[in-house]
């Protein structure tokens, strides 16, 4: 874990309570997200990539605290020394005060009222469906300048300035001020839920599938503007798809998601070059390439993606792997270094030999 | 020598009479299908390819309507009809026996109150009656229960199948052989879509299966009547990519077994390139290109079809997209509905609208630059 | 430079409700029973309007109807329509015409009255039932489906004559009651410290006040004020389940979550997110119910719970003829007691349903078509 680390996230989990029964009490949870552990530093693009029911977007908004995670830590720009000194209090199961106050001071996931607003300034999200993620009676002008308002920075002219100073930026311009989300196009939308995001200047932007929704022809000109503005206000992306052309081409790092863990985590070039994991390599094989020269002869994955009330016991992959082993079934394997910055999470990677040691 | 088509649209114009003005969907559109081949039918939101898959069923939902043109379909035993003028009663022989469709959403098209099984029973029924009939006398003959009532019932539906005494006495006693004949074609039939369990998922209710699962027993539905064409309007769109690769593969199969042509309706340049044999380009109510599908891929003619293929996301390049947007279809350019956007539109392309001609072998074009005196040039 | 002054904002961020009724009324102007409807309560507004004009009061209160002394020592019989009086008198000779005159007044009175109050009750508990979940939406929709099992007409019934005259509005409890529902909501959502200790203050001190020294304001309810409350709290429970689906509805949209992530309180969501886009269609249709509700209080008013049996409304004075009709003969020799007024109310009632049934079509196809 490098000391650039914007975000740290460490064993995070996030379940759903299924309530059944004349009393509505929690009979199962669905696990959405089972123990995540990340690192995002400071000015990549960070892609997410997994199928429907993996828990991406449900990792996006536990990260931001639209959910409360049950479990694990997230550290938003604070010092690696902390970070290591919560971290090894935390693993020495203690109890302390101490370790309450830090967690307190630091984690994002303990944080509530006053303090989580003011880190709301910080962290952002755009949505996948322009036409819902904005409110359809309120005056672009109103929409984008909400978050300035709210959070105390800016209000009337200033606020004013601030919000056409950013409507520039995404290519929209002053005369769009005064109409309606449904005067605009797809495309417009969606730069107008940017332009949202960005009015405050965040550090960390999620991006959550922002271009499913939008005719093909426009994605191309809202990926350029997420490269440009990347750069002109130095953001950090947590880019979540289910489409991979996309990701190859705009993350610096990717990791693929399966039944709420991550199952492999690399550079772009490296994870789409050479897949270790095998349901990496069935994801990545399974997308048809627009080169009917290149048609893939290869058997696609078999069986339906297990539901995450019940995950497998072991290997959540298991009973889908080609390569399935004894110990798969029974234990779950860890996240592992096996080239440099190259992490993935299987036992036939290691010879089949247990973590436990 | 004609080549054989299936289906052949002339000319074909729909518009739907909307609050907000009088939307021009498709604007005299023509295409050929052939027997047997996957035509791809590739397009942005908006441009028409589900108006004209819904318009050759005859299903165009109002305000909109069929305003001109012919639809022809070439059946087996060599009869021509031309769907547009079709009868009601003869229109509905036609749906989901000679011609059937699956769609984006599997579990939308699918009733909630009734189990598979009984869905596909419902269409077994409607259009292979017969076939069911002399299969459950067969096996009566062969348990020498020939002369049972049952029999006889089955006879006279056979023979008389319109007349009230008949229904009657169908509706009096419980089918039992042919009920059991038509379960085991319907566990055939969930068998060929690749569904591993087909006896226990017969028995379930749409929303208890996963989305894989609802499209392989609408896939299974579709083709049971054996049609000669299958209309597909997204159907793996909604669909987890994995998923989405064992249905290609699945369609690919069916395709062997069935012969029947397939439609296949995507935005997914992906998909074409895997499943299509040819691929026709649309673009706001009009198709501006059609090849087949490594001729498309490796030469596109049209420059709509240049900038689709351009925008495909390639690693460590710039993404490159068409300027401008979709226009509206309620008041559409005038002359080549794509010039607005061309980067090499001329002053003919603002006036004339330019027609779908062949400029190579196979290969149909709807754009000026390849047409006139330019067309010497080349 | 595109500043708009703060009028022009105003005016554009209405633009659109304003297409939105145009759009509206051109529908409702293609459907002829609609405009029918739109008609009949144009009529009865202007009626209303004018009633100083058309039916000059004749007495401090202009909703007592004028009696003719001089035929009332004659007789007291009811005297059918003449010059002398239009519509004819009911029995103590009221005058009928006056009374349907402004009987129109009294009409859109309670009509706008009991749905402005049901709206406004149902709409704190819809929303708060629907926004919070859990445990307060059980309680709060559990007393709803209580009142909601009862009979209307019968509960409206029991509350009007069971509801004093005098209700002593014990203002000190009301407030005590007030803040401390605020400093509880306040206390949940842990924000504004500072407003929690004002409220806070203010409750402590109106403890005192209520121990020691209560404030009690006795407030005098006209018969029609009682029919008033008790169809109003009769009728909130309705109100309260739309408004709860539609909040329910809302409350999961992206645009709601962004404003959360925004850092919006709970107070500017509800406020600026949630009831601009729930409440709009509701009150149009709540507008309707205007027919039935007058309706209802004209039964009320002829079961002799309603109006004191002078006053100006049309049920009360068909109530008066109750004792007039009990032949075929006097049926229809006193014809105009309750026929008239009848007229007057059916027509009300019709206008009202009439431009229901429209604007209910309107609403609809145009919401699906978006």
């Amino acid at each position: 874990m490098s000391a650039n680390a914007l975000l740290q996230i460490r064993n995070l989990k996030k379940y759903y309570p299924i309530l059944g029964g004349i009393f509505k009490r929690k009979v199962a949870s669905v696990k959405a997200v089972d123990g995540v552990s990340l690192s995002i530093f400071r000015g990549e693009c960070f892609g997410l990539v997994g199928e429907s029911g993996c828990g991406k977007t449900t990792l996006g908004k536990t990260i931001l605290r639209i959910l409360k995670p049950d479990e694990g830590n997230i550290f938003f720009d604070v010092p690696q020394d902390i970070i290591d000194e919560i971290i090894s209090l935390e693993e020495k199961g203690s109890k302390s005060t101490k370790l309450k106050r830090l967690r307190e001071q630091y984690d994002l996931s303990t944080f509530s009222g006053e303090r989580l607003l003011r880190f709301r300034r910080r962290m952002q999200i755009v949505y996948q469906d322009p036409t819902t993620s904005l409110n359809p009676r309120m005056l672009v002008k109103d929409i984008v300048a909400e978050p300035l308002i709210v959070q105390g920075i800016a209000r009337g002219e200033k606020a004013r300035e601030m919000v056409i100073e950013i409507l520039k930026k995404v290519g929209l311009s002053e005369e769009h001020l005064y109409r309606f989300p449904h005067e605009f196009s797809g495309g417009q939308r969606q730069r107008i839920a940017i332009a949202r995001a960005l009015v405050c200047r965040p550090d960390f932007v999620v991006l959550d599938e922002p271009t499913s929704s939008v005719d093909v022809s426009v994605r191309a000109q809202l990926l350029n503007l997420f490269k440009d503005l990347q750069k002109d206000f130095n953001l950090t992306y947590l880019f979540i798809s289910h489409d991979l052309s996309i990701v190859e081409c705009i993350s610096d790092r990717v990791a693929i998601m399966y039944l709420g863990k991550i199952v492999e985590f690399a550079p772009t070039q490296k994870i789409f070059k050479n897949p270790l994991h095998p349901y990496s390599q069935a994801l990545i094989s399974s997308v048809p390439i627009p080169d009917p020269t290149k048609r893939r002869k290869r058997a696609p994955l078999m069986g339906e993606v297990p539901s995450p009330v019940n995950p497998p016991k072991g290997c959540r992959f298991h009973p889908r792997c080609p390569l399935a082993m004894d110990i798969c079934k029974k234990e779950e394997p860890q996240i592992m270094e096996y080239e440099k910055d190259h992490y993935v999470a299987c036992f036939a990677l290691n010879g089949g030999m247990s973590h436990d040691k | 020598m004609a080549e054989e088509t299936l289906i052949e649209i002339k000319d074909l114009v729909v518009r739907f009479y909307t609050y907000a003005g009088v939307v021009e969907a498709l604007d005299g559109i023509n295409l050929k299908i052939k027997p047997g081949e996957i035509l791809g039918l590739v397009g942005e939101t908006g441009c028409g390819k589900s108006v004209t898959s819904l318009s050759i069923l005859r299903l165009v939902p109002p305000p909109g309507k069929i305003e001109s043109g012919k639809i022809i379909l070439n059946k087996r035993d060599g009869e021509n009809l031309n769907i547009v003028d079709l009868d009601n009663e003869l229109i509905r022989k036609i749906r989901g026996k000679e011609i059937s469709m699956i769609f984006q959403e599997p579990k939308a098209y699918l009733n909630p109150v009734y189990t598979v099984e009984d869905q596909i029973k419902e269409s077994l029924l409607l259009h292979r009656k017969e076939e069911f009939l002399m299969r459950a006398l067969d096996s009566l003959k062969k348990s020498g229960k020939e002369t049972s009532f049952e029999a006889k019932i089955y006879e006279r539906m056979l023979k008389k199948p319109d007349s009230i005494l008949t229904r009657f006495l169908a509706k009096l006693i419980p089918k039992k052989v042919l009920d059991e004949e038509i379960r085991k074609e319907v566990i055939n039939l969930l068998k060929s879509v690749g569904i591993a369990d087909p006896e226990r998922v017969a028995k379930m209710y749409p929303f208890e299966l996963s989305g894989g699962m609802a499209q392989r027993a609408l896939i299974a539905m579709a083709l049971s009547s054996n049609p000669l064409m299958l209309i597909a309007d997204e159907p793996t769109t909604n669909l987890d990519v994995t998923i989405q690769a064992q249905i290609l593969e699945l369609i690919r199969q069916l395709r062997e077994n069935y012969k029947s042509s397939i439609l296949y309706i995507t935005h997914d340049l992906g998909v074409v390139a895997e499943i299509c044999d040819r691929v026709a380009v649309m673009y706001a109510g009009n198709i501006v290109e059609v090849a087949d599908v490594y001729k498309l891929f490796k030469s596109p003619l049209h420059p709509y079809t240049k900038g689709l293929l351009g925008s495909i996301p390639r690693p460590g390049q710039e993404f490159i997209s068409i300027p401008g947007t979709v226009p509206s279809l309620i008041n559409p350019p005038k002359g080549c509905r794509f010039h607005p956007r061309c980067q090499f539109s001329m002053d003919i392309c603002r006036e004339i609208k330019p027609n779908l001609v062949e400029i190579e072998k196979d290969h149909f074009v709807a754009c000026h630059l390849y047409q006139g005196e330019l067309k010497n040039e080349r | 430079m595109y500043v708009k002054s703060k009028w022009d904002e105003i005016k554009i961020s209405w633009s659109f409700r304003v297409k939105e009724w145009k759009f509206i009324l051109k529908r409702i102007s293609e459907s002829p029973l609609a405009v029918t409807g739109i008609a009949i309560i144009f009529g009865f507004l202007i009626i209303a309007c004018l009633a100083p004009i058309l039916a000059p009061p004749q007495g401090p209160d202009p909703f007592i109807v004028p009696q003719d002394i001089e035929i009332a020592t004659l007789t007291p019989n009811p005297t059918p329509p003449s010059t002398r009086h239009i519509f004819g008198t009911t029995d103590q000779q009221y005058d009928i015409y006056y009374a349907c005159i402004w009987g129109t007044i009294s009409a859109f009175r309670v009509g706008l009255s009991v749905i402005i109050i049901a709206l406004l009750i149902g709409l704190v508990i819809g929303t708060l039932s629907a926004y919070y979940g859990g445990i307060i939406d059980e309680i709060l929709m559990r007393i709803t489906d209580i009142i909601i099992a009862f009979p209307g007409l019968l509960l409206a019934m029991v509350m009007a004559i069971t509801f004093p005259t005098v209700l002593p509005l014990d203002i000190t409890l009301l407030t005590l009651i007030i803040t401390a529902i605020f400093s509880l909501t306040l206390i949940i959502s842990k924000s504004r410290r500072k407003l929690l200790l004002a409220i806070l203050a203010v409750f402590v001190g109106d403890l005192f006040l209520y121990i020691y020294n209560p404030i009690i304001i006795p407030l005098n309810l006209s018969k029609l004020d009682k029919v008033l409350i008790s169809l109003a709290l009769v009728s909130w429970p309705g109100y309260a389940r739309l408004i709860r689906s539609e909040v329910l509805r809302v409350k999961s949209e992206d645009f709601v979550e962004a404003a959360k992530v925004a850092g919006c309180s709970t107070l500017r969501i509800i406020v600026k997110h949630i009831w601009p886009n729930t409440i709009y269609s509701l009150i149009i249709v709540s507008t309707l119910d205007i027919g039935s509700i007058v309706l209802t209080a004209a039964a009320l008013s002829f079961l002799g719970i309603g109006a004191e049996p002078n006053f100006a409304d049309w049920g009360q004075i068909i109530s008066r003829s109750r004792n007039w009709i009990s032949r075929p003969d006097l049926l229809v020799a006193n014809y105009h007691t309750f026929l008239i007024p009848g007229i007057f109310i059916t027509l009300f009632v019709l206008g009202w349903n009439l431009l229901g049934d429209a604007l209910r079509d309107v609403l609809d196809p145009m919401i699906r078509r978006r």
